[in-house]
């Protein structure tokens, strides 16, 4: 597989253990709060075969994208995602892509395609996306050290733009 | 008693699948017709079972854009859309009725977790600024279907309520 397609499902920086509350930090536009309960968890393999557990995340907060190829938006917002990553690989949350649905050559593709470096985790019928319930393609949830949802964003984001950046890497580095 | 917005929406419809645009200070609703080809064509490119393209293919689809151009929420729930033809309400099956359909046909589960996003959802706040979409279904038929659509505002809902009135939604046909 192309080197460019390496693993990034990176848990980086001084991620601190915190509380169940979400903090003071606002989010900014486009990101709801949205701290219904605990994130359902699951295991999933990505592309390259490798095996990730959500528990496995517990005591940093997660970055969970839930993404398909077919969704305009879901297309238009993988670079930001890409280069949000590259901002926060010091700071920021632990970052996991989950396609939802497709096959593994579908997925590889598209990835490669538009030359990103983030892996993505295989959804391949789609059941423990539909677990997340969530409202529309894309969706991102954003997950509490203590493994509860915190906050929701349904749709693309620019989550390159410095507003998301200092608000991912507060979560981060609060504690 | 709420203050209420009503737009009654007149644009002129230049062919069948064009999309259909409404817009206010505060929402912009966007409708595109979709025919029976392209839903064909997306639906069997993602692996879809015949079983479901052949009964998807005589629907009227009509993919949706919602965008929130005001500075509060908007809650969307389609149980606040009405449809008509010929005077007549036109029912539009939820969701829910579509996915029961799959799963009692034993349908792949890949393929009934696509669907279910391919849809507009059946309730949705809109956030300032957030524009998202989906499919409706409606039973396919001749000539214009109009939709009465309205929306609660406010975080407690409790703000003025707009009401949508477009008139001049058809049912795209493949081109000859």
């Amino acid at each position: 597989m192309k080197t460019a397609l390496t693993l990034i499902l990176f848990a980086v920086g001084p991620l601190l253990m915190q509380g169940v509350d979400a903090g003071p930090l606002e989010p900014p536009k486009g990101i709801r709060h949205y701290a219904i309960g605990p994130a359902p968890g699951f295991t999933l393999v990505d592309m390259d075969g490798e095996s990730f557990d959500l528990a496995s995340a517990r005591g940093k907060w997660v970055f969970l994208h839930f993404w398909a190829s077919w969704c305009g938006p879901c297309r238009a917002e993988m670079p930001a995602i890409q280069q949000m990553s590259e901002r926060l690989v010091d700071d920021g949350p632990v970052i996991v892509l989950v396609n939802t649905a497709e096959n593994e050559d579908t997925i590889f593709s598209f990835l490669a395609e538009i030359n990103m470096e983030l892996n993505s985790l295989m959804d391949a019928d789609g059941q423990v996306t539909e677990r997340y319930k969530p409202r529309g393609l894309p969706t991102t949830v954003l997950i509490g050290p203590d493994g509860n949802l915190q906050y929701q964003a349904i749709g693309g984001r620019e989550w390159h733009k410095p507003e998301y950046i200092d608000f991912l890497r507060g979560l981060a580095g609060e504690g | 008693m709420h203050p209420i917005f009503h737009l009654v929406a007149a644009a002129a419809a230049t062919a069948a699948s064009q999309p259909g645009v409404v817009s206010t200070e505060d929402i912009e609703l966007q409708f595109a017709p979709r025919t029976p080809n392209q839903l064909m064509s997306f639906y069997e490119a993602r692996g879809f079972p015949s079983a479901m393209t052949d009964i998807l293919s005589k629907q009227c689809f009509i993919t949706v854009r919602i965008h929130n151009k005001s500075d509060t929420t908007i809650w969307h729930d389609l149980d606040r859309w009405r449809f008509f033809h010929n005077g007549r309400p036109l029912h539009r099956e939820h969701r829910d009725y579509w996915l029961d359909k799959w799963r009692a046909m034993d349908m792949p589960l890949a393929s009934i977790s696509t669907f279910r996003w391919t849809l507009l959802p059946e309730a949705l706040d809109y956030l300032p600024e957030e524009a998202e979409g989906g499919n409706i279904i409606l039973p396919r038929v001749d000539g214009p279907v109009s939709v009465t659509a309205s929306f609660a505002t406010g975080d407690d809902k409790q703000g003025k309520v707009i009401t949508i009135e477009y008139s001049d939604l058809y049912c795209a046909e493949d081109k000859e």
